[in-house]
Order: structure tokens, then sequence, then C-alpha cells
């Protein structure tokens, strides 16, 4: 297999190294807060920069690309239907202060989101507010927070598994939690460990599952107990949502609080970083505590209610990302209940399939069926004087993006791989031929990778040396 | 070419996914399985379930069930909206929406591989300057998801920045969404907040500024326009107050009124926060929006969120990548500076495509616009009988605040009904308890001269 892809290599230099100075005239404001010199922000015409940016996304790479196997992040296909309703006027001219009988469109599509997603989810009730899953974790935490200090109960640990995802660590310390880590056996949760970690301090236990070696956690109905014994609440980690559904749910392994990804598993465009959406799930018991306002239905239409007996307030301005909310709620109904099962089904024939593919390339740790990710060791390439960064670069002369690296840590030069159910037997078998033949390529060849890129291997560690965040900052 | 079998299609793609079915029997067996089920053995039968939602249906259907939906919505185009309170109905250019649009840019993530990523590093690199050029602060990230967590993450890095003391300063004349949030971001941390009282001009009151300024305050907040859309017009004195008592100022502000405002760098601003959805994004009922953060040079390895560096190549040439990452949580996991990751990105490229549709000259232009069309139209509210306007004697932008003769929310409501919508009227939901009587009214380039008459009629019309 030849590595023929060729990405566009235009050199553009930035707009804004094309303003000049000026005085600002004329300006209305009192001398004191006047600017008198304009900020340095070109005047150019509307066709140069509308070619600048169209030369810009010619040298980006998404999933209408190609192959995008980013583990943990479900980079699907994103439906050009749900665009299409994302930017319609009666979605996007409206104002969040306009009265709720104006908006009854939205609030009907946002009450039915919830209950779309309490069901998947095995919930009881859920708060569309949080922007993204770390802060739909963030908002888990705060629930949790409230929950124990309104039962005098001072908790002050939340345990993980050493397999989290980083944004678990990271909500747990932002909330000033104490971490505790448990080492994973044979990649799932000890469980002699979870039950020598859990307490009297355990506030949260918070994980993924399947987790992030793409391993469902068999022991889900054991560890619930060990926690729940112990009065600590159960945080479910939605990233790997799309593994599951139609098969099993949070609900039904005893989780309290979930957050989706909805960028994730319910297929809105990543948009380069964001925005997504993460709403949160929670049990009956602890409905009350989510954050406000939440949508409901009474007998004269749909309304947003700021009482909530024990909510935790706000987590977010406004009601959350609403037109990322439209698009999920548009391919939940488009793929509903065989639709969704479906898209399960072959996400996790589609990540097998291509573990197997591998397997004679490639070391796999932990040799047992996964769901819809797998994680590689890139340990082979050490043997060439190479790492796991050399394959994932040269992948990319090859025309896929690369997995997700280094992570999960416990893994010796980590790939993860996650292919999504919306990619054909073809393309997997094309991207197992271009690891093998990487692995038959000259050291050389794969040290410099890419080749084919706009540009060849960045230099990061001039980038922190350096720190250029600005054009402000080059000039100085 | 004979009669289609349509038969044909259903055998080979999977309804849904679309993808080929008939592959699906030779991936099993190269699997050694039977059936798709097989896969799940793994997940134990007392935690099966089964999916209690209604089956799928074509993407006709769908497109035809949520447009009806949201045709029972009234969008702005059929009113005459004067609504703002941190969310503003400003044109946007087409060229925003077809740049976004690209699908290598939105169908992408976070680019993790710089290499292949060139066209999208580089945008954000340019949504980084221009707010950098903006508020006079040369280090910013790729976004925060809004105004107020970017105020919350803000006070978070302040806390990082000071070696002293645990108090933090929080104007009382801020929007009422921005309290309840910091108040949660701030849950665990050993961090109080002290409110600083505003004066009858809606300014922040000094004097209470300063005697709450002790050892233990860690830093302050000034905004500017505040929630009333004042603007404060002594300015240096912030910047004595934070020399002074060696603490951190953090402040927020409006990105489009800086073309025409001092940068808040300028009056000695270590952190400044604001919302740039005026620029290029439509109000989208609240959301996707951006929130600006941007900080001294000194401090950016305490910052939150994704930053973009510039840097080169293998070969020497100019290139660009995720910078400084071990301030966050992929790397650093609990050591993290934040716990975000998904920002809102493509809304900070629509602010850059914006910014540069605009040009310098253009933003300039805008801004002065909507501050004339506002001041006309307070003055013009300001005759009429029983209104004030504003009701703060104040320097203000496009925003600012209405006295009305009875219930502002009464006054909304018998405006809402001839489709016109006055102000966001600040009752006891939004926290304004102590300010009865009392509508926030904006104005942007949308407004034309015809809805600002038909509003100050209809003011006229409701009352008595």
């Amino acid at each position: 297999m030849s590595s023929n892809y060729r990405q566009a290599r235009y050199k553009e230099d930035l707009l804004i190294e094309r303003a000049d100075s000026r005085e600002v005239e004329d300006n209305p404001l009192p001398k004191s807060i006047s600017r008198d010199e304009a900020p340095k922000i070109p005047d150019l015409p509307k066709h140069e920069i509308v070619r600048y940016f169209n030369r810009l996304s010619q040298m980006n790479y998404g999933i209408d690309t190609g192959f995008y196997p980013l583990g943990s992040c479900t980079m699907k296909y994103n439906p050009k239907f749900t665009e299409k309703i994302g930017s319609h006027p009666k979605a996007t001219e409206i104002h969040p202060y306009q009265p709720e009988e104006m908006v009854q469109g939205t609030l009907e599509i946002m009450y039915e989101l919830q209950e779309l997603l309490a069901e998947l989810g095995g919930m009881q009730s859920v708060s569309l507010q949080p922007a993204a899953g770390a802060q739909g974790e963030i908002t888990g935490l705060m629930i949790a927070h409230q929950y124990h200090k309104d039962n005098d109960d001072e908790r002050n640990e939340v345990i993980l598994p050493d397999t989290a995802h980083g944004t678990n660590p990271a909500s747990v310390s932002m909330m000033g939690y104490d971490l505790v880590e448990i080492p994973s056996e044979d990649g799932c949760v000890d469980i002699d460990a979870l039950e020598e970690a859990a307490g009297e301090d355990t506030a949260v236990f918070m994980i993924t599952n399947p987790n992030t070696l793409g391993l469902f956690e068999k022991d889900a109905c054991q560890i619930s107990e060990i926690i729940h014994q112990n009065g600590g609440l159960l945080y479910y980690d939605g990233a790997n949502l799309n593994a599951i559904m139609g098969k099993t749910d949070p609900g039904a392994m005893n989780f309290d609080i979930m957050h989706f990804n909805l960028h994730k598993t319910f297929s809105t465009p990543h948009g380069g970083g964001g925005p997504g959406s993460g709403p949160v799930g929670v049990t009956e018991e602890l409905s009350s505590y989510l954050p406000i306002p939440i949508v409901e239905k009474d007998s004269e239409g749909y309304h947003l209610n700021y009482d909530l007996e024990n909510s935790i307030g706000r987590v977010k301005g406004i009601y959350g990302n609403w037109l990322v909310l439209l698009k999920a709620y548009a391919y939940i109904k488009e793929k509903g209940k065989d639709g969704l099962e479906e898209a399960t089904e072959r996400a996790v024939l589609n990540s097998n399939y291509l573990r197997k593919k591998l397997e004679p390339h490639l070391d796999l740790p932990y040799r047992e069926l996964r769901k819809h990710e797998f994680v590689l060791s890139g340990k082979k390439m050490k043997d060439k004087g190479l790492k796991t960064t050399d394959l994932a670069k040269r992948l990319l002369d090859y025309g896929f993006h690369a997995p997700t690296i280094y992570f999960p840590q416990l893994v010796d030069e980590a790939l993860m791989i996650e292919p999504t159910e919306t990619e054909t037997k073809e393309t997997l078998d094309r991207f197992a031929e271009a690891v093998a033949s990487i692995m038959d390529e000259d050291e050389e060849v794969i040290g410099d990778a890419p080749h084919n890129t706009s540009v060849g291997r960045v230099d990061e560690t001039k980038a922190v040396r350096d720190s250029v965040l600005s054009y402000k900052m080059r000039e100085e | 070419m004979g009669e289609v079998d349509e038969n044909l299609f259903t055998l080979l793609y999977l309804p849904k996914t679309g993808v080929q079915m008939s592959a699906e029997k030779e991936m099993l067996d190269f699997l050694g399985l039977d059936e798709k089920d097989e896969l799940f053995q793994d997940i134990p039968d007392l935690i099966r379930t089964d999916l209690d939602i209604p089956k799928g249906v074509s993407e006709m259907e769908a497109m035809v069930e949520v447009k009806d939906k949201l045709e029972k919505n009234r969008d702005l185009n059929e009113l005459t909206s004067f609504l703002g309170g941190g969310i503003y109905n400003h044109y946007v250019p087409a060229a925003v929406g077809e740049i976004i649009g690209k699908s290598e840019f939105y169908t992408s993530y976070t680019p993790y591989q710089a290499e292949i990523s060139q066209g999208l590093l580089q945008a954000l690199f340019e949504y980084q300057s221009l707010i950098a050029e903006l508020t006079g602060l040369g280090a910013v990230n790729t976004s925060m998801y809004d105004y107020p967590t970017a105020l919350a993450e803000a006070v978070l890095m302040a806390a990082r920045i000071s070696r002293k003391g645990n108090t933090f300063l929080l104007p009382e004349n801020i929007h009422w969404e921005k309290d309840p949030v910091l108040e949660n971001y701030l849950r665990g941390k050993d961090i109080e907040i002290e409110k600083v009282q505003f004066e009858e001009s809606g300014k922040i009151d000094k004097e209470d500024l300063k005697s709450k300024l002790n050892e233990d305050v860690l830093g302050f907040y000034v905004e500017t326009p505040n929630v009333f859309g004042v603007l404060e017009d002594d300015v240096e004195v912030f910047n004595d107050l934070k020399e002074d008592h060696d603490c951190v100022l953090v402040a927020g502000t409006d990105p489009m009124l800086l073309s025409l405002m001092r940068p808040p760098a300028d009056w000695g601003a270590d952190i400044v926060v604001g919302e740039s959805q005026a620029l290029g994004i439509p109000p989208s009922y609240g959301g996707p929006t951006v929130g600006i953060f941007a900080s001294d040079e000194k401090y950016i390895r305490k910052m939150p969120g994704r930053i973009i560096g510039e840097t080169e190549d293998s070969e020497g040439r100019r290139a660009y990548c995720m910078t400084l990452q071990t301030r966050e949580q992929h790397i650093r996991r609990e050591r993290a500076t934040s716990n975000i990751c998904t920002n809102q990105s493509l809304m900070a490229l629509a602010s850059a495509v914006y910014t540069y549709t605009k040009g310098g000259r253009g933003l300039e232009d805008l801004a002065k616009e909507n501050y004339r069309k506002a001041h006309d139209l307070a003055e013009r509210i300001d005759k009429i009988e029983g209104f004030e306007a504003p009701y703060f004697d104040s320097e203000f932008n496009k925003e600012f605040t209405v006295k009305t003769p009875e219930d502002s929310q009464k006054i909304f409501e018998r405006c809402a009904k001839k489709d016109i919508l006055p102000g966001i009227p600040l009752d006891k939901k939004r926290k304004f308890s102590s300010l009865p009587n009392m509508m926030l009214t904006a104005v942007t380039e949308m407004n034309t001269d015809e809805d600002i008459d038909s509003l100050v009629e209809t003011l006229e019309e409701v009352v008595g």
C-alpha cells in the first residue's frame, strides 16, 4: 500500500499581519476611557477573507476528509440534515429571554430530549445545561457534594480507576475532592482494591463502562454494591455510551449520576474542539438537585422551571448549547430504537474486526472481547528506535487521522482506536493495510513523517519554549 | 441498465448506519462469531436492557417533524426586539456561516495531530491574536464555554496566581447568571466571595471596594460595561488599588466596544473575560456562544483551556500547534489548571471570521452606530411620561436601564402582545429586587428607525 495522500500546502501569512496603525476618530466615549490608537485589525475585501479561510480549511482534516479513529472521541459521520436543521432561523434567531410562549417549539424539543436521554441512560431526570462532557462531570460532582451536605455527611474522597479519562481526575480536584486512584487488574477494576479504598470518606466513584481499554467492566454490579454499601454515589462518564445503547444502560448498572456526550454518541459535530454538550442524568432520589432551569410540561404547554427544591443552581449561563441539543434530538429521532441499536452493534463489530486485523502487527494487551474501542501497544516501534508518535505521524501520510496516543497511560506506547459504526469494512481493511505497510518501512521514512501534510513534523518543544500565543506576542 | 431491484439496497446496506451489510457476515466469520449479539456476551444478563423509544424514521420524515416543532417558535424576524442581557441580535454576514460550515473545520476535533490540522490551528491563532489586540493582553485561550464560566475560571486562576488571602471581591452589579455559576465552581475551594456594592450611578462603589480590600483579598473583579450597561469611566483607580494591595485584577468587558474603549490591560487587568457572541454568532437561544479568556503573558502557565502557539516545522516553515499542554487534563490529570476539554472552538472561529469580515474600521463604525442608536432611544424613552432612561446617570454603550412607571414585567407583557419586546424586566428572578420597575433595553444595528418609533409609541400606549 502506498502513502499517496496529499494535503494542500499553502503558505498563508496571518491576516492580522496586514493591519496598519491608525487613530480612532470621533470617539463618542469620554476621554478617560477612549482608545486613541485603534486595535490592529485589517480592513480587507470579503473575497480575500473567504479565500484565506477556504485555503486554511484545505489544510485541515475532518471526518468528511477520511477515517478518524481517535479513541474515546467517537468520530462518527455527522449527518448533513441535522446541520441544516441547526441553521434554521427558527432555531438560530431566537433570544433566550423571549417569553416562554414564543419559544414553545424549542421548549418542546428540549423537553423531549430530556425524556429520550433519561430513557437511554436509565435515569429519572436530565438537565441539558452542561456545555461539554467535562462540565457534565463537574456538575455531577456538584450534585453529589450538595446531596452529601444535605445529609450532613462529610465525605472528601472520590475514587477513580487508573484507566479514567483525564477529565475525571481534573474534575475531582477542581471540586476540591481528594483523589483516590485504584489500580486495574487485567484491565478492569480490581475489586479488592476498590473494597479497600471505599469507606465513610467516599463521596463518589467515577467510571466509564466500557472502560478506556474498551473492556466491559464485568463486575459492574459488585462495584455498585460496594460503593452504595459505603454510602457513596456512582458516577457514569458517558464518553463510551456508544458501546452499549440498547444492550444495557447506566441505570441498570445502578449508577446514580451520569453525563452524555451529545457530540460523541449522538453525532453532533466536534467543531474542531467544540461546541459539544454534556447533559447530566440522575436517579429519582437526586432529581431535585439538578441545575435550574429544567423544562417541564403542563396543560398549558412547556415552561422553564426554576423551582427545584435542592437544586445546585447554575453551572453555565442560559440553558445549555441549544443548537447542539437540537441536532442531537434530530439524530435520535431519525435513528430511533432500531438505528441506535444498530449503531452500537456495528460500532462494536467494527472495533473487534479492526482489532483482530491489527493484532498481527502490533501488541494487544488484555486479550479479550472489546466494545467500541481497543488499545494497542506500539512498543514494537521501539525495536526500530522509534515511538508510537512516529507511527501516528506516518499514518497521516496514508490519509488517515491518527488514533489517540499515549492514553490510557497504563499501556506502554498506547494507541487507542475507535472506528465507530459509520465506517465500512473496506476502510478498516485499508487502515490495517497501512499499519502493516508502515511496520515494514525504513526507520527513517517513519521517523521523519509526516511527509504529505501541509507542514512537516511540528516542533512542539519550541512552541513551549518561545510561547508565542498571539501576533501581539510575536511582535513584542 | 435494467430495472433496479429495490431489495438490493435493503440487502446491501444497513438501513441506519448506511454501511454495507453484506460485509457483516464476512466480518463475523473473521471473528469466529455467528451473530452480532455475541459481541455483547460480556454484559451480564442481569443488567441487559431494552430501549423503549420509538423506531427510527427516514431523513425526510425527521426533517419535517423537527421543522414542524421549530415552526412553533416565533423568531426575531417576526418581532421587534430590544432584548440583550448578554446575548445581542447583531447581523451576521453570510460569509461567517459559509466558512464555519466547511466540513474540514466542523467535522474535525481538537487538533492533537498538528501537521494535519494546520488550517484550524492557524484560524484559532487568528482568533487569539484578535482578542489580544482588543483586550491588550497577549495570552488568549481558544475559548471557555461562555462568559459566566470564563469568570469562574478567572477567579480560580486568580487564586493560583495570588500567594495570599482567600477572599475574592465581586461586584453586586453583575449578571444574575454569573453569581450562581461562580458559587458552584468555588464549592470545594477555600475561596470566599465578598460582594461590593454599587453606587447610585450604577457604577461600582469604589469606597466600598477600597474598604474591603484588606490583607485577605486575593483579587477583585470589575466589569465595564456591567449588567446595567453602565461603563466605568475612572478606570485608573482599579490599577492603583490593585498595585496598592498587590492582588489580581480580573476585568469583564464587551469585545465589540473594545474597538472604541481603552483595553483593560491599559488599566492593570491581569485577566480579561467576556462574551464573544456579539461577534458573529446568532442569539441561538443563548447557546453555543464563546467565553473569552485572556491573560497577562507572565501567567500563561496558570491559564485554563486550550492554547495555540506559533512554532516551526522540521523544515523551518512557520507552523502552529497546541501548546503548554502540561497545564491540561489529558496530560496533567488531577494537577491540571482546569478540567476543560471540549470548548467552543468553532464559535471562536466564527468570531474571528466575523471580525475580519467587518474589518477594524467596520467594527469601530458598528460600535459607534450602536452607541448612537442606544443614546437616541434612551433620550426618547426618557421623554415619555413616567419613564426614566437611562435610570443610572452614567456613560453607557448599546444597553441601558429604563425605569418604568409600573411593574416592568406587566409592561413587558403588554408590549409582547403587540410583538414588541422592549427589554428584559429585572424582576426578583433576575436578582435585582432592590430595583423595582426596572428594564434592561439593548439596541443593535438590526433595530431600524421604524422599530425605535414603534417601541416609543407602544410604551406610550401601554401605560396609563
